[in-house]
């Protein structure tokens, strides 16, 4: 019994949780110096820490489910995950006021966070049992489609636009993944640049719309995003090749970077480590995702197989979306970088997406 | 069917793809980091050291507050404060001794005030003084070089040209307060910063939002000593930045008449010089156009100087605010109820005549008592006078009369007409805080007490005591409704919503609220006994009539404390302060043709004839000798001769009766 657990720890995969570990370890290093010279922000890198522990406790014991329980309960969980979306949309209308969150007692849900995953467990579910010996054509995705944008709508008129896309961005991963035919993913492709222009003059509030205008041109920016463009930029910038050193940053520390805590935590980190400290934490990320991919492939069941990929694609849209936005090359969207951001939600969702990877990682020689 | 490794290998290829883009993906953010690091580190550098882009809130100028008549109420002038920021504050020495000269305050004491705040930020500018004249504003401008730190911040205040006259419905701004600040952003959408100052009473609460205008912004570029260099101009990093204009907050005309608020503030306050004749009031009046709705004067007594809010309240202003036992900083108009007391007859009167209770001929023995079961019941007067009918009830306010008719009147009867005409329930008029009074029905008692409804409270229901509560502006709007015969309106005080510009973008008209039908003889009855109190010498307001006004109202003395039997007489003016009842007067003129009703309540003022009637006479007055003059001169002429022909006949009784005495005397 004894040498079996033994047996067991050593075949267990601790490159996920290990890699999470070290970039949160330096997240964590960063969001302290990011908030130290604000007195209402500080001692939240000690909440960030707690938050922390708590989710990778989460990752650990979501780390000993076995995958095939996965596979058993996906729609079960998915559904039960969809009527959490309804009940916040229900009691948001009710209370008139915020509608993304569920409170239970101490604890606040935010249940458009778990869906990125129910999502991707639902989805692989059906696409390892549809004919997964041949690639899609597009009337396979009538099905998928549904499952997929169900969540996204629910969560779009919460509103959190961020958070609805991104569940799309992860399906169409999934579904080029599951070997949609290039034809018709191009035409795809055009009905989603259609409906995009749609969605944009008709579909979005008005700050969306502007931060869209002002990723465009962000000097001629009325309110005020393009100044959060332009300061982060210097930020970045101003770090040159070595940084300006650990608790160094000016931009931030003077409060001329706004939200440096949550979204804009990347900017402090390369203007005090300059362009080797990023590199070194962007490559950092590239192996976690790259370990995520390498497991897809290495897996024993196909479900499991996609929903690696699915998990990774969370993982991947939110480090480039988040990059991305830091570094002027996309409009500012509210997506936090994994395990650098403050935030317990995501830190939560990131937790379960590494002990999932793990359990499925370690099915290979355990189960 | 396949196995499940080789479905896996049938998607390597899109695997290995999905890795390049991955991988491709992040290869161009770190070109991006290059691009910013390297390529533009230098320029990007230099920016972050020693210029730094500051962006200032432009706050937008406050709409204007004007009376009916277009007279400016409320006003913004500019004001100067001398600031000092510590993160710029070097030669720190020089910098205090010079600032100190230039403002004429110790080094002392400036050192004490920067060190008051040294907990926070460096960069949050410290006041030094508030308020400086321009030539010390010139000073600190002309020197800026000499006096790294110091800077002036422009501020805008807010001024009540009528300081405390209709204070409460004006309101005051205030800046807003950290447990307000997370509330306010939720409530409104906005995003609020502590130092901005908002409504926090009266009109500029409610209508904050249209007052307050849109804040912009505009860059700054500030140097290392945090002066202002330069405006964002061209050739730089941030060529083609925009400011953004602030939107000026759009004015409001009011419906209000400053003349007519001043004289009722001064009805209410009395004279200084002459207290016995004129006292301070404590108590409100509000007086209500009654073919339009309008709110055309309402004022309330203890005031407060609303400008002392928005200039930074001083602490004593402030506790002498809060401690004062009169609490000025309630409008008694709206925000405290009353019992109406035998101002609430009337609307008895209504409910019998409708329900056919009485009718005009009913006549019933005004005596000084009225038992019902073991209880006693008194009138206001102690000896009772001969039989009267329904008008001379209300003239002379026989409590007896309304007794008798409650006897036959269910509560809920009475609530009923009570309650049409607006009595204890909201206005509705667009100010904060207003209380809804209250009208007992039998289904609220059992609510709130779990007991039945007695018989005996509807009597004292019926003259407005006992569980009936109404406010001031309430009792305005129930007797304008008699004076127009239906019209129940849920009253305006903001006319019109201006441009800055001065085009008008919205014009306000009253809402009628409730359309009531009656039988004319009912309308008519029920008026002419508010007539008959002020006109006919037995009306308990005859001595208010005032000249030409062709007022009709009734008083109303509400009980404070009950009194036991023996000491109901007692003379009011000699019991403790608080023990003293409310007077009530509301009314309405001119009687032919209404056109304004005004109502008035003085806390402590013993009687409604003597503290609340002459109030509104002097609105009533005011008003008519501003817009109705010509009537007002012939109500004067009528009024005159009347009143000779009055003392005319009364001579002759006189005489007839001296006669009839010597004759007798001489038999």
């Amino acid at each position: 019994m004894f040498a079996d657990s033994i047996e067991y720890f050593k075949k267990y995969d601790y490159s996920f949780l290990g890699l999470a570990l070290t970039i949160f370890v330096l997240g964590v290093l960063n969001l302290y110096s990011a908030t130290h010279s604000n007195p209402s922000l500080e001692g939240i890198y000690k909440t960030q820490i707690f938050y922390f522990f708590i989710s990778m406790m989460i990752g650990v014991i979501v780390s000993f489910i076995n995958p095939k329980n996965l596979f058993r309960y996906s729609y079960i969980i998915y559904g039960f995950n969809i009527f959490l979306l309804i009940l916040v949309l229900v009691l948001g209308k009710i209370g008139m006021g915020a509608q993304r969150w569920l409170v239970l007692g101490p604890f606040r849900l935010q249940p458009s966070e778990l869906m990125k995953i129910s999502t991707v467990l639902a989805l692989a579910r059906w696409f390892c049992k549809a004919n997964p010996e041949r690639g899609l054509v597009l009337k396979d995705l009538i099905f998928p489609s549904f499952i997929a944008f169900i969540p996204a709508i629910l969560i779009i008129i919460q509103p959190d636009l961020g958070t609805g896309l991104l569940i799309l961005l992860i399906y169409a991963v999934l579904v080029y993944y599951r070997k949609l035919h290039w034809k018709s993913i191009t035409i795809l492709a055009f009905i989603g640049l259609i409906s995009g222009g749609v969605m944009y003059k008709y579909g979005l509030k008005e700050y969306q719309r502007k931060r869209i205008q002002t990723f465009i041109n962000p000097y001629a920016d009325a309110k005020g995003s393009g100044y959060n463009a332009i300061q982060s930029e210097i930020a970045i910038g101003s770090g040159r090749l070595f940084g300006k050193g650990y608790m160094k940053s000016s931009q931030g520390a003077l409060a001329f970077l706004p939200e440096n805590h949550t979204d804009f935590v990347f900017s402090i980190f390369n203007e005090e480590h300059g362009f080797i400290g990023a590199l070194f934490l962007i490559v950092l990320y590239l192996i976690l995702l790259l370990r995520f991919i390498w497991l897809s492939t290495a897996v024993l069941h196909f479900y499991e197989s996609i929903v690696v990929i699915g998990l990774m694609s969370i993982f991947f849209w939110h480090t480039l979306v988040n990059m991305s936005m830091v570094m002027g090359l996309m409009p500012v969207v509210g997506l936090p970088l994994p395990f650098m951001s403050y935030g317990g939600s995501s830190l939560l969702t990131f937790g379960v997406v590494i002990g999932l990877a793990t359990s499925i990682s370690n099915s290979r020689n355990l189960f | 069917m396949f196995a499940e490794d080789d479905i896996i290998k049938f998607h390597r290829r899109r695997v290995t793809i999905i890795a390049y883009i991955v991988t491709i993906s992040f290869l161009v953010l770190v070109l991006r980091l290059w691009f910013l690091q390297i390529y533009k580190g230098e320029t990007l550098h230099e920016y972050s050291v020693q210029n730094r882009l500051r962006k200032e809130v432009v706050r937008a100028p406050r709409g204007l507050i004007y009376s009916r008549n277009g007279q400016i109420l409320v006003d913004n002038f500019p004001r100067f404060d001398a600031v000092v920021t510590r993160q710029f504050l070097k030669k720190r020495k020089k910098t205090i001794k010079r600032l100190s000269q230039i403002l004429d305050i110790s080094v002392k004491s400036i050192e004490k005030m920067i060190r008051k705040n040294s907990s926070q930020a460096k960069y949050i500018p410290i006041t030094i003084k508030k308020n400086i004249s321009s030539k010390e504003m010139a000073l600190i401008e002309t020197e800026n070089s000499e006096l790294p730190g110091v800077s002036v911040n422009a501020f805008i205040s807010r001024e009540y040209l009528h300081k405390e006259i209709g204070a409460h419905a004006l309101g005051y701004i205030s800046e807003i307060s950290q447990e307000q600040l997370p509330k306010f952003r939720k409530r409104d959408k906005l995003d609020y910063r502590l130092g901005d100052f908002i409504g926090q009473f009266g009109i500029e609460e409610q209508w904050d939002r249209t007052l307050r205008g849109i804040s912009g912004h505009e860059y700054v570029e500030v140097d290392a000593l945090g002066r202002k260099n330069k405006y964002i101009n061209t050739d730089n990093l941030f060529k083609g930045i925009e400011d953004q204009a602030s939107i000026p907050g759009q004015s409001l005309k009011l419906t209000l008449d400053s003349d007519l608020q001043q004289a009722g503030y001064h009805a209410l306050v009395g004279d200084e010089k002459n207290r016995a004749k004129f006292p301070n009031k404590v108590g409100s009046v509000v007086a209500l156009d009654v073919k339009t709705g309008e709110i055309l004067a309402m004022v309330s007594n203890p005031s407060f100087d609303p400008s002392q809010f928005s200039r930074g309240l001083s602490a004593d202003y402030w506790s002498q605010l809060i401690n004062d036992d009169n609490n000025p900083l309630r409008d008694r108009n709206i925000q405290e109820h009353y019992s109406p007391g035998s101002t609430f007859k009337p609307f008895t009167a209504i409910a019998a005549l409708e329900e056919g209770v009485i009718n005009e001929k009913s006549k019933i023995r005004c005596h000084g008592t009225f038992k019902l079961g073991r209880k006693v019941y008194h009138s206001w007067r102690k000896f009772g006078t001969e039989k009267v009918n329904i008008v001379d009830a209300l003239m002379q306010s026989c409590n007896i009369f309304f007794y008798k008719v409650a006897t036959e009147l269910d509560i809920d009867v009475l609530a009923k007409y009570a309650k049409m005409f607006g009595l204890g329930s909201r206005s509705g008029i667009s100010l904060p805080r207003e209380v809804s009074g209250l009208i007992p029905t039998r289904e609220w008692k059992m609510k709130r007490n779990g007991v039945d409804w007695q018989l005996g409270e509807t009597l004292s229901c019926s003259i407005g005591q006992s569980y009936v509560l109404t406010s001031t502006l309430q009792l305005a709007i129930a007797y304008g409704a008699i004076a127009n015969e239906g019209k129940v309106f849920k009253p305006i005080i903001v006319k019109e919503i201006i441009d800055r510009d001065g085009t008008v973008i919205e014009k306000r008209k009253a809402e009628v609220t409730r359309e009531i039908k009656l039988k004319q003889s009912t309308w008519d009855l029920v008026k002419k006994g508010l007539y008959q109190v002020v006109n006919s010498p037995n009306g308990t307001a005859w001595w208010r009539r005032g000249f030409g006004l062709e007022m009709a109202g009734k008083t109303g003395t509400a009980q404070v404390v009950s009194s036991s039997a023996d000491k109901i007489y007692d003379k009011c003016e000699n019991k403790p302060y608080e023990q003293r009842h409310h007077g009530i007067f509301v009314g309405f003129a001119p009687f032919d043709n209404p056109r304004i009703a005004v109502a008035s309540m003085v806390e402590h003022g013993c009687h409604g004839s003597s503290a609340a009637a002459p109030v509104v006479a002097a609105v009533i007055n005011e008003y008519m000798e501003k817009y109705m003059p010509k009537e007002k001169r012939e109500n004067e002429k009528k009024q005159t001769a009347q009143y000779r022909r009055y003392l005319a006949k009364r001579q002759q009784a006189e005489e007839a009766k001296k006669k009839e005495e010597q004759l007798e005397e001489d038999e």
